[in-house]
């Protein structure tokens, strides 16, 4: 079995590693991609990170080729035929791997460990690795080659984003590492700014951070908020909504687009936009319900928070892996038969403000989430600028992937690792949040408030609005939207 | 006027110095038509059409009233020469004073009363024992004015009629002119759209189709008031002389080899999985040397703008030299692509930023769909300067996607253009657009190839949208 890397540290060491992250100024990337140019840069893995940063990394005049395991090559597979189609050399471990200056290793992070086993021994002495995820160097202690310099360029978006942003002349947010124990000829940080470069995310802002900052802040975002927090809302929203008699089509719909286009408005202007959206009396009863469930959820998220610290989600998710998988794959039928999942989008019009004034409760959800996650992130501490990225600037984007087809749709995108996490918030939530949903009626989810709700006290306006706009999520969602000005409108 | 004037595919020649060729034009009863146009299309001549004048050599022309009252300069002129002639004609040494203003109104108009009535209103009263000679041009066309509305006329027309007219007449014209419109058709030529009279119900807009040739290249009904909003800019592109603003001269591009190329593609080859679309493509495209590429869907004319752009992966395992890169030797594709301005529909599906119409142009400076980096005074002034040109400065600031689909394209030429790129290409810029913005997208590349030193390069297969000045073709075939 394999050993926690993190809890080999020392408290002292784990909370520096913890603490690292600070937002790089444009300046310190004016070498722009010299550190790679000439070197021989080989990507394991053809899919959806592979192909677009490798598509980036050419097109920055970089020098990229792919490795595939040798049954994708000789069957021809999807991953095959990104690499060929596209015009790149494709060739076997043992023909690509001993030339390369630079391995980017982007298979799935379960497949990590038996990965770099097999190609650790052919890289050439004192070349580079590098990951997307530091999930197989933090919560699998792998031990890589003292000669090899190990490095993360981790882009905070799903790789067709890291395509189409670097197309329009942008780049997606990125995270940058240096594995400190692999660093021999000190150029990781080097070669990891270039990278950035290569792939765009210079341009839209890059975190200097440390692989377990990143690890642990992945982890608990994808788990909490961005998926766990979207499944089980979804899940309870539809079944009150039916319960109280509205039409199932309906109800559908509300939910499956719901998300995309209430988080839209927190891409630009953060949860106080979202509000914002609201009527006065509708936003007064958001605020409210969202510190209702905080109170409820806080332990939940706690819990979370402290078995990615410990390692304790980790150690339970690969003995699932050791098992074939049976939790994860049973966890996703299960999710297939919910009701929600079943009942097609009907056909009904739903205008972009309807969704926010008969959505009250997904608002406050989405709300209390972020916020959550954010407090429970930097409480633990990592720093705003990595709990920002992995609690609000994520959530519209996987909002889009349950617009496109529900739960499946997002399930199907994110990692199995992120997948594993958000089954098991989403069975903690359920019952705990069984209670709060009995008093929960149309007038917040479905219908909206009627005309009678529709007082509103001064004093407590003023108050709310105060409230919303000085949590500090919204103090470091405004300087680091700031740097992603014009961003592309998610249609 | 109760029955129709009717033109059916009539071309007309004046003097074979001018030709209108194949009009189709109805006017019905209660509507008032304004005729406009750019200089030299024909303008004065569709209404002189009107008035009898001109041969006609193919089509029919229909319906044309007895009585027709004509203002113009053209038959100003006429009835001045006339005059001169009668002149020249009288022997003897009796001092010739010419016809008096008087005769020249009464004894022409079959309407005494109103003709007494405007002679007041114009303020002629004193000038009517004056001979008509010696009148200034604007009492001459006072004079004519008269003729023309006080003899019961069917029809009439009026050719620039508010030209050289002191404020006073104008407005008593114009008041004039309000009154009669339920006894007569008016036709208008006017330069200007806001000079139109509220009662005009159509406007038929001329345009050049050639040396000493016009045409009739659209007509708006005065209710669609997007149609006439377009109008206004297409007569603005196509009246005003405006000049290409210049490229910003505190950034310019890397100098190329003029002895190179812009482009050499050899034997190049796209293909997915087993189908090959384009096969062994040999081009070479010279700085100066403008292109039409045209062929079927499906023939491949994308794919092989985008091995030029950069933006098919292709590129890297084709025979490509673009810009002095030979394509896969360590050159990034912004190093191309700051040679090229580049406008498709596919680029405007793409620009769905929420920026406004000043920052789409200001991103052709950095090829970027929308703005990362702060722009520089220069790069808002030089836009600003586009906008003008585009006749859309009231709207710099307005959001780009809340504009007409015409207007993005617009937009979005000027976008490709501001860097003054060594390569134009416009991949089929009219797709998906109606007559009139057709129109304004052409006016605006034909301003464009006329004042810069760009090679342009048109990919379309409408052989009716040519561009003057483009004269090497490449047709690409649709492969089995
Ligand atoms: N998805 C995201 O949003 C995102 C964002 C940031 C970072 N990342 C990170 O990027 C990395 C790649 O993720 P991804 O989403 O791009 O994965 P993916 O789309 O599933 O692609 C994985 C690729 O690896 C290949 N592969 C699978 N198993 C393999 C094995 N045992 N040996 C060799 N190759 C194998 C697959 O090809 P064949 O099966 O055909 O061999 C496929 O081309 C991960 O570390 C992930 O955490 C992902």
């Amino acid at each position: 079995m394999s050993n926690n890397y993190f809890n080999t540290l020392p408290l002292r060491e784990q909370l520096a590693q913890l603490a690292k992250c600070r937002f790089m100024s444009m300046d310190e990337f004016s070498d722009g991609v010299e550190a790679l140019k000439g070197k021989k840069i080989v990507v394991i893995g053809c899919g959806a990170q592979g192909l677009n940063q490798g598509l980036n990394l050419r097109d920055s005049g970089l020098d990229v080729s792919y490795t595939l395991r040798a049954a994708a090559i000789a069957e021809k597979r999807q991953s095959w035929k990104n690499a060929t189609e596209n015009g790149f050399v494709v060739g076997t471990y043992e023909e690509l791997i001993p030339t390369a200056d630079v391995v980017l290793n982007l298979t799935p992070d379960k497949q990590h460990t038996p990965v770099v086993k097999e190609i650790m021994p052919l890289m050439k002495q004192g070349a580079c690795l590098s990951y997307s995820h530091g999930f197989n160097i933090v919560e699998e202690g792998m031990q890589i080659r003292e000669d090899l310099t190990v490095i993360m360029v981790a882009p905070k978006c799903p790789g067709s984003e890291v395509r189409a942003e670097y197309v329009r002349g942008f780049g997606v947010p990125t995270l940058i590492a240096v594995h400190e124990d692999n660093d021999p000829k000190g150029e990781g940080l080097a070669l990891a700014k270039a990278y950035a470069v290569g792939t765009g995310g210079h341009k839209a802002g890059v975190l200097m951070s440390s692989f377990i900052a990143e690890v642990k802040s992945d982890l608990m975002g994808e788990q909490t908020i961005l998926c766990g927090m979207l499944q089980t809302g979804s899940i309870l929203c539809f079944d009150k909504m039916v319960e109280e008699g509205i039409d199932a089509g309906y109800a559908s719909k509300l939910i499956q687009y719901g998300w995309e286009t209430i988080t839209e408005a927190l891409k630009y202007g953060g949860v106080t936009n979202m509000l914002d959206r609201l009527s006065n009396p509708a936003k007064i009863k958001a605020f409210d319900l969202a510190e209702e469930l905080k109170v409820i959820m806080r332990p939940l998220y706690n819990k979370h928070q402290d078995d990615i610290i410990n390692g304790t989600f980790s150690r339970v998710m690969m003995e699932d892996w050791a098992n074939d998988d049976k939790n994860l794959l049973g966890w996703r039928a299960e999710t297939a038969e919910t009701n929600f999942e079943k009942t097609p989008a009907g056909d009904v019009e739903i205008s972009e403000q309807e969704f926010f004034d008969n959505g009250i409760l997904m608002v406050a959800m989405v709300k209390a989430g972020v916020e959550l996650a954010f407090e429970t992130m930097t409480a633990a501490g990592i720093i705003a600028e990595s709990a920002y990225y992995e609690s609000l600037h994520e959530t519209p984007l996987i909002a889009n992937t349950i617009a496109r087809k529900k739960l499946y749709e997002m399930n199907a995108t994110i990692s199995d690792t992120a997948e594993y996490g958000c089954y098991l918030y989403n069975h903690a939530c359920l019952p705990l949040l069984a209670d709060f949903m009995k008093d929960i009626k149309t007038d917040v989810i479905g219908k909206g408030l009627s005309e009678t709700d529709n007082g509103v006290d001064n004093a407590r306006l003023i108050e709310v609005n105060a409230a919303l706009r000085s949590h500090p999520v919204e103090a470091i969602g405004a300087v680091l939207r700031g740097h992603m000005a014009d961003m592309k409108k998610i249609v | 006027m109760n029955h129709s004037i009717s033109l059916k595919k009539a071309t007309v020649t004046f003097d074979e110095r001018f030709t209108l060729t194949n009009i189709d034009w109805d006017i019905t009863a209660n509507q008032h038509w304004m005729i406009t146009g750019s200089n030299g299309s024909g303008k004065s001549a569709l209404a002189a059409v009107l008035a009898g004048m001109g041969d006609i050599t193919t089509g029919q022309v229909s319906g044309l009233p007895e009585n027709v009252g004509l203002v113009s300069f053209e038959a100003q002129a006429e009835l001045i020469a006339e005059e001169l002639k009668k002149d020249d004609a009288d022997i003897m040494d009796v001092i010739a004073i010419g016809t008096p203003v008087r005769e020249m109104i009464f004894d022409y108009c079959s309407d005494q009363n109103l003709a007494e009535q405007l002679v007041e209103k114009f303020g002629l009263s004193s000038l009517l024992d004056r001979a008509f000679r010696k009148l200034s041009t604007g009492e001459t066309r006072k004079v004519m004015l008269i003729r023309a509305l006080a003899n019961q006329p069917d029809l009439l027309i009026l050719d620039e009629p508010f030209d050289g007219l002191d404020a006073n007449t104008l407005d008593m014209l114009q008041e004039h002119l309000a009154s009669i419109v339920n006894q007569v058709p008016i036709v208008m030529v006017l330069n200007r759209l806001d000079e139109m009279p509220s009662f005009i119900t159509h406007i038929a807009y001329m345009d050049k189709q050639g040396k000493d040739q016009g045409g009739l290249s659209l007509i708006v009904d005065r209710q669609d008031t997007t149609a006439f909003n377009e109008l206004h800019q297409l007569l603005h592109l196509k009246t005003t002389e405006l000049e290409v603003p210049e490229a910003d001269s505190s950034n310019q591009l890397p100098k190329l080899d003029p002895a190179q190329p812009l482009v050499r593609l050899k034997d190049v080859t796209i293909k997915y999985e087993d189908t090959i679309i384009v096969d062994k493509l040999n081009w070479t495209i010279e700085q100066g040397q403008h292109w039409q590429l045209s062929g079927p869907n499906g023939s491949g004319k994308t794919g092989v703008l985008s091995l030029i752009t950069g933006d098919h992966p292709q590129c890297y395992v084709n025979d490509i030299f673009v810009f002095g890169f030979q394509r896969g030797n360590g050159e990034s594709i912004w190093q191309i692509k700051q040679f090229i301005g580049y406008v498709s529909t596919a680029l405007q599906w793409e620009y769905r930023v929420s920026t406004s119409c000043r920052n789409v142009i200001i991103s052709g400076f950095y090829d970027s769909i929308g703005m990362y980096s702060k722009a520089t005074d220069n790069q808002k002034k030089i836009a600003n300067e586009w906008l003008a040109l585009l006749g859309m400065k009231d709207r710099a600031d307005s959001p780009f996607n809340k504009l007409s689909y015409g207007d993005q394209r617009l937009l979005l030429i000027a976008r490709a253009m501001v860097k003054h790129p060594p390569l134009l290409i416009l991949d089929e810029p009219c797709l998906g657009l109606d007559d009139l913005n057709r129109q304004l997208v052409l006016a605006l590349i034909e301003k464009i190839c006329q004042g810069s030193e760009t090679t342009v390069l048109y990919v379309n297969h409408h052989a009716e949208d040519q561009i003057r000045g483009i004269e090497n073709y490449l047709e690409l075939v649709k492969r089995q």
